[in-house]
């Protein structure tokens, strides 16, 4: 494989042992993909939290800082698990407070978010930003046209301590068009809402058989950012892909034709009611309507998201818990509009972290015997992963579903008629 | 038999196979706690990997796939190799990350040749399977 000049000294530099070894790490992923050379970043997104200590430690150690921007996924929060009370929060405190310090200590930027775009940090179309993150990868390289491979926590931590990445997978223009194509038969979406949305993404997910790039053709154009963002980035929770064009929706697909392969190797694929039916189905693990938690915000909420709870909270008071994964700044925003106040006094409370994968109330290794063991929410990806990561008793189904669900503790939800 | 493939991460192992015509995350099917799939109503639930030559697809889900897959080798509950029909960028550098022999792109369709619980070596540096002859 090609290494630049000051590629090969940054595997030399002793002085510099954690970019060393990230560079290794990097190499050996790109040989492993036959990727030619490594290529300079835009920027570069991390999930420092979610790294294992011993791995953040090594990848980090001598490093000083970036020339480029970093900037990170969600992170724990032991100090608010605290406050709220729960059980085992002091325990994850001292790890979390070391990999904070040294996160700073980079200079980088402490965004804390799977949705960065929502805090106007997004890539310009054809920028190339590694990151962690599957549901950031798919919206930056779909709604933005970024240039994103697929890439885990670990690896990430590498590309942004040395600001590089391999030019492989979607970094290719040869590589951005669709391999499978889906277009709906006999529903109707004009009355759809972003759940609606999840679930096809969820069903899209399911049908494609490996690391494929798809489109979806078919839907009414220029679809609200909440809803296309819903659909693609369901899809690499069920299955692997990590950039779906939405015909007349974004960037690169104003036509079918400009994103297709246009051969006989594209496979098309009609998505009907049965298949719909079969996947709101499948994302409802429960089996009774007793429900203790309701997680919101999966990815973390937008503005317009924050607007639609608190009208369906309105004045009522919730039984359950309620967590609403947002960012600092559109928190902030929902607490001008006086929203997270309608919110807070119902019951609900906000965490800008993640409501699925690290669910402070569901998941027994923080919450100990206080934990939710059922709870509901109106993301696929979020019902996947309380269900399999937490192993709750999970509820999917509408905004108004899961608000009514948190009012009465009870699931009446039904599925669509679609 | 022997069956030639493309290394993602070279080094060698054995041990018996558990076999998964579909697409697999550490995170969320894998309890990295027990090395069993945990994923409510997965074909697989239950079945534990640890300690197996796991061949599947490949991977899918989330990008923290990687940190359970290393969090399961820090157990003792990780697969000793994978094969895989093309491993995608997620599956490639956690398994580099943490170690772990793996092939893809096997030259033949792997899952007609390999059944749950066949003893299956891998020398992923050389970029081949072997089916058979145990020595346990």
């Amino acid at each position: 494989m090609y290494l630049s000049e000051e590629e090969k000294r940054m595997l030399d530099d002793n002085r510099c042992p954690g970019r060393r070894r990230a560079l290794e790490l990097l190499v050996r992923l790109a040989e492993s993909h036959d990727a030619e050379r490594l290529v300079p970043v835009s920027y570069a997104h991390v999930a420092y939290d979610f790294c294992p200590e011993d791995f953040w430690n090594s990848m980090t150690e001598g490093v000083h800082g970036t020339p480029h921007r970093v900037t990170t996924h969600p992170s724990f929060s032991p100090e608010i698990w605290e406050q709220w009370g729960l059980p085992h929060a002091e325990a994850w405190r001292g790890e979390h407070e070391r990999k904070l310090k040294k996160f700073m200590a980079l200079g980088w930027l402490r965004t804390e978010t799977c949705a960065e775009y929502l805090l106007g940090i997004f890539p310009h179309k054809g920028d190339i930003v590694p990151m962690a993150g599957s549901c950031m990868q798919i919206a930056n390289n779909s709604l933005f046209g970024a240039r994103v491979d697929r890439m885990g926590t670990l690896p990430s931590l590498a590309a942004a301590v040395c600001g590089r990445t391999p030019l492989m997978g979607l970094l290719l223009p040869e590589n951005r068009r669709a391999d499978y194509v889906f277009e709906l038969e006999d529903v109707d979406v004009t009355d759809w809402t972003p759940s609606h949305y999840h679930c096809l993404g969820y069903c899209i997910g399911n049908r494609v058989p490996g690391y494929r790039v798809v489109a979806v053709n078919g839907l009414p154009p220029n679809l609200p950012f909440d809803a296309a963002r819903a659909l693609v980035i369901s899809m690499p929770t069920s299955g692997t892909i990590a950039l779906a064009h939405v015909v007349g929706t974004t960037p690169e697909a104003p036509t079918l034709s400009a994103v297709s392969r246009g051969d006989a190797s594209v496979n098309l694929i009609k998505i009907g009611k049965k298949d719909l039916q079969t996947t709101w189905e499948m994302l409802n693990f429960q089996d009774t309507d007793r429900v203790e938690h309701v997680a919101l915000g999966c990815p973390h909420a937008t503005i317009d998201e924050i607007g639609r709870i608190s009208a369906l909270l309105g004045g009522r008071k919730i039984k359950t818990s309620l967590l609403i994964g947002a960012s600092a700044p559109v928190e902030a925003l929902a607490r001008r509009q006086g929203w997270a106040e309608t919110i807070e006094k119902a019951g609900g409370r906000f965490l800008p972290a993640c409501p699925s994968i690290g669910n402070p109330f569901t998941r027994g290794d923080i919450s100990g015997d206080k934990r939710a063991k059922s709870a509901a929410t109106n993301s696929a990806r979020c019902a996947h992963y309380l269900s399999s990561v937490s192993g709750a008793k999970v509820f999917f189904g509408t905004d108004e579903d899961c608000i009514n669900a948190a009012v009465t503790g009870r699931w009446k939800g039904e599925p669509p008629t679609w | 038999m022997v069956i030639r493939a493309h290394r993602i991460c070279g080094g060698k192992a054995e041990g018996e196979a558990v076999v998964y015509q579909g697409l697999f995350s550490f995170l969320g099917d894998l309890d990295p706690a027990t090395g069993r799939i945990c994923l409510p109503r997965h074909p697989l639930e239950g079945v534990s990997v640890a300690g197996k030559v796991f061949v599947f697809v490949t991977g899918k889900g989330s990008g923290g796939s990687d940190v359970a897959l290393w969090a399961a080798k820090k157990k003792g509950n990780a697969p000793v190799g994978i094969v895989c029909r093309e491993s995608e960028p997620v599956l490639s550098g956690g398994v580099i990350a943490a170690g772990i022999p793996t092939v893809d792109r096997p030259e033949i369709n792997i899952f007609e040749r390999i059944k749950t619980g066949d003893w299956v070596r891998i020398d992923a540096t050389e970029g081949v399977i072997r089916i058979g002859g145990a020595s346990r």
